[in-house]
């Protein structure tokens, strides 16, 4: 969490979500601005400049889609998260059409919103073309697709190096099952099962055994995250 | 295939006995009208035949011989009786008076009734007449023969069986028609009305079998059949609504409680608290875990076949699926493999169908024991794509096999491992969108599940011009 108090737009129409979301990014060092209906969205989303906003679908005036479309329209590209109750998979798509950069189905683990809330302000703040990324002693070759520690080469699969690479980029921060899945994979859906904890135990032995210090560290009941030190 | 059906249909078999029965009453009505007809003919000819014979009986009784030949004689040249024919001849058969020349050959006995063929005196060699004929034997040992023609009721009996013919025929043609058109009808409705039970099966209760207007009874079956799968229609709706209900509304205080839970995580005063508050979390995520596989389950049920469907490829997918839960085997010291290479497409959702085959490949894992061997294969068969999930494990007995498909149902010796009964109905929901047939079999030892797809639309159509 870098750099001062970020600022978000939380548009949530129901009291109770709403002032869960807004303290639970305030604990997190984020300013969050409520707006509970569609107007309020917009005049707020068009005066301030936001890390991210948060909408949620079903809004009493307007449908959250509609927000963003109207914002998109209007140049701003503050990176969005729909948040919806409607989980199909068609919604999801219709919200990402719209000019959504993330989507979100209720109800969610707080921890999940704060991963994908992180993700979207980073994304917004720097894209930087690298070929190489390193934290610690690891090192990640974007055009070779090799990784290695302390100059040693560690052998990965395809889908490891994608794996860690994402791991990498997000260094710092955690990112959730559910979001190793999607960026990934391409997949969206939960999985009800242990799969990707077990997958990134393999990539944790052929990453952390033998070494100096961990770099993949989990959080219990969020995800993971890497790090140099403890 | 219509014509298989309508060759099969009850109503055909019905029509045919129809036919027979209609066909056996107009013969034996035919046949009773010949027969009275005609032998009431016949007792008209006997009957004219014993009157002159008597007249001819007396004039001999009373002038002998020389008597009845004049009576004979005078008889024809009268023409007493229309069509008579008379012969007196010697003992030796020989012509003595008379309008005949020969005596009929076939007459047995000295006396009786015959119907007989004779040749007409004075004609062509060919013109036959055919006579009922009486004949005696006089007492002064000649032969005496009168007869009158009968080729008019013969006449009538080959009119009365061309008739019997050609009305039998006209039936039989008639009722072909009648019964090819009432067969077809017949069959075109039922046929509606199965394919549209067959759609309902496949699609789900939004069809309704088409009512024709004409108010007979196939509409009012139609109409209330529909009506019925109205109700129906309904009743699931008002159950599947309270069902999401239910999971939705838990669904909202259980995040709450989560939410409030993570919070109290975050402080981190008392260690042993922590631990027991982290154990809370995960048994809340399972129970959420549960709700949100309902949810999904019944927004598959509802959702719109066609709608976000793209070609994939499944060998792609089934390679994505092994390679994520290799490592997943490998931990349980199991083998996973995938078989099958190039490209086998359908039309479908790729999420869905990772889902799918994520669940049947955790299965069998989760269930196996250690080194249990798994197979994903994909296939092109000749109806269509199909993959494979085979593993030599415990299998399934052949009497759950139905049931394992059901929500939350699980096997009694899977109680223990981890799992909520809802992913083989996950997979059976997916299955069902895509027009896929679920089939478990026997794999001596182990467990078969087979997910056979249909054709895409595509390949069909290559398969047709071929």
């Amino acid at each position: 969490m870098t750099g001062g108090r970020r600022r978000i737009l939380v548009v949530e129409d129901d009291p109770e979500t709403a002032s869960q979301l807004v303290e639970s990014l305030a604990t997190s060092g984020y300013h969050a601005d409520l707006a509970v209906n569609g107007g309020d969205a917009l005049s707020r989303g068009r005066s301030t400049d936001y890390a991210v906003m948060t909408i949620d679908r079903m809004l009493p005036d307007i449908d959250g889609i509609d927000i963003i479309r109207h914002l998109r329209n209007d140049g701003i590209v503050t990176p969005a998260l729909i948040i919806s109750a409607l989980g199909e998979i068609d919604d999801r798509v219709r919200g990402l059409r719209a000019g959504g950069d993330d989507y979100l189905v209720k109800p969610f683990a707080f921890a999940e919103l704060l991963a994908r809330v992180e993700a979207l302000a980073r994304r917004s703040a720097t894209v930087v073309k690298e070929t190489v990324l390193r934290v610690g002693d690891l090192e990640l070759d974007l055009v070779s697709r090799t990784a290695n520690r302390s100059g040693r080469e560690i052998e990965l699969l395809p889908r490891e190096y994608r794996l860690l690479e994402y791991l990498v980029r997000n260094e710092g921060h955690v990112v959730s099952r559910a979001m190793l899945l999607q960026h990934v994979w391409d997949l969206h859906f939960d999985p009800t099962t242990n799969v990707i904890d077990v997958y990134v135990g393999r990539l944790r032995r052929k990453i952390d055994t033998q070494q100096r210090y961990p770099l993949i560290h989990t959080v219990r009941g969020v995800g993971y995250y890497v790090r140099a030190s403890c | 295939m219509l014509l298989a059906k309508t060759l099969r249909s009850s109503t055909l078999k019905l029509a045919l006995a129809c036919i027979g029965i209609f066909g056996a009453v107009v013969f034996a009505l035919f046949g009773y009208v010949y027969w009275s007809t005609v032998s009431h003919i016949r007792g008209r000819a006997d009957h004219a035949v014993a009157a002159e014979y008597s007249v001819l009986q007396d004039a001999f009784d009373a002038a002998g011989r020389r008597g009845l030949v004049a009576a004979i004689e005078q008889r024809i040249a009268e023409q007493r009786l229309v069509g008579g024919y008379y012969l007196l001849a010697e003992p030796s058969f020989a012509r003595v008076a008379g309008n005949l020349d020969v005596w009929p050959s076939g007459l047995d006995g000295p006396r009786g009734w015959e119907d007989v063929s004779v040749q007409e005196r004075k004609a062509e060699a060919a013109a036959r007449v055919l006579l009922r004929a009486r004949f005696d034997t006089l007492p002064d040992g000649y032969h005496l023969l009168v007869g009158t023609d009968i080729g008019d009721v013969s006449q009538f009996a080959g009119k009365i069986e061309a008739a019997l013919a050609g009305g039998i025929l006209l039936l039989l043609v008639l009722a072909a028609v009648a019964t090819a058109a009432v067969t077809r009808r017949t069959v075109g409705r039922i046929e509606a009305i199965n394919a549209t039970s067959r759609a309902i099966m496949h699609d789900g209760l939004g069809r309704r079998i088409p009512v024709r207007g004409t108010r007979d009874e196939w509409d009012q079956l139609a109409e209330n059949l529909n009506l019925m799968l109205a109700r129906i229609e309904a009743l699931m709706g008002e159950v599947k609504q309270v069902t999401d209900n239910v999971a939705h509304d838990l669904r909202t205080p259980l995040a709450r409680i989560r939410g409030r839970l993570e919070k109290a995580l975050g402080k981190p005063e008392a260690p042993h608290d922590q631990a027991l508050i982290s154990d809370v979390i995960a048994d809340l995520d399972a129970v959420l875990r549960i709700f949100s596989s309902l949810t999904r389950i019944s927004q598959i049920e509802a959702r719109d076949r066609t709608a976000a469907f793209r070609t994939v490829n499944l060998v792609e997918i089934a390679s994505e699926v092994v390679e994520l839960f290799d490592a997943a085997a490998e931990d349980k010291g199991s083998h996973l493999a995938v078989a099958g290479d190039g490209d086998v497409p359908v039309t479908g959702d790729r999420d869905l169908l990772f889902d799918a085959l994520s669940n049947l490949v955790d299965n069998a894992i989760t269930h196996g024991p250690k080194g249990t061997q798994i197979v994903v294969e994909v296939a092109q068969s000749d109806s269509g794509p199909v993959v494979t999930v085979a593993d030599n494990g415990p299998g399934i007995p052949p009497h759950e096999v139905q049931n394992v498909l059901k929500r939350f149902y699980r096997l009694e010796r899977s109680r223990s491992t981890p799992g909520n009964g809802l992913g083989l109905s996950l997979v059976a929901a997916i299955a069902r969108l895509h027009g896929a047939v679920i089939e478990m079999v026997d794999n001596a030892p182990g467990l078969k599940i087979r997910l056979a797809f249909r054709r895409s639309p595509a390949s069909r159509l290559q398969g047709a011009s071929v």
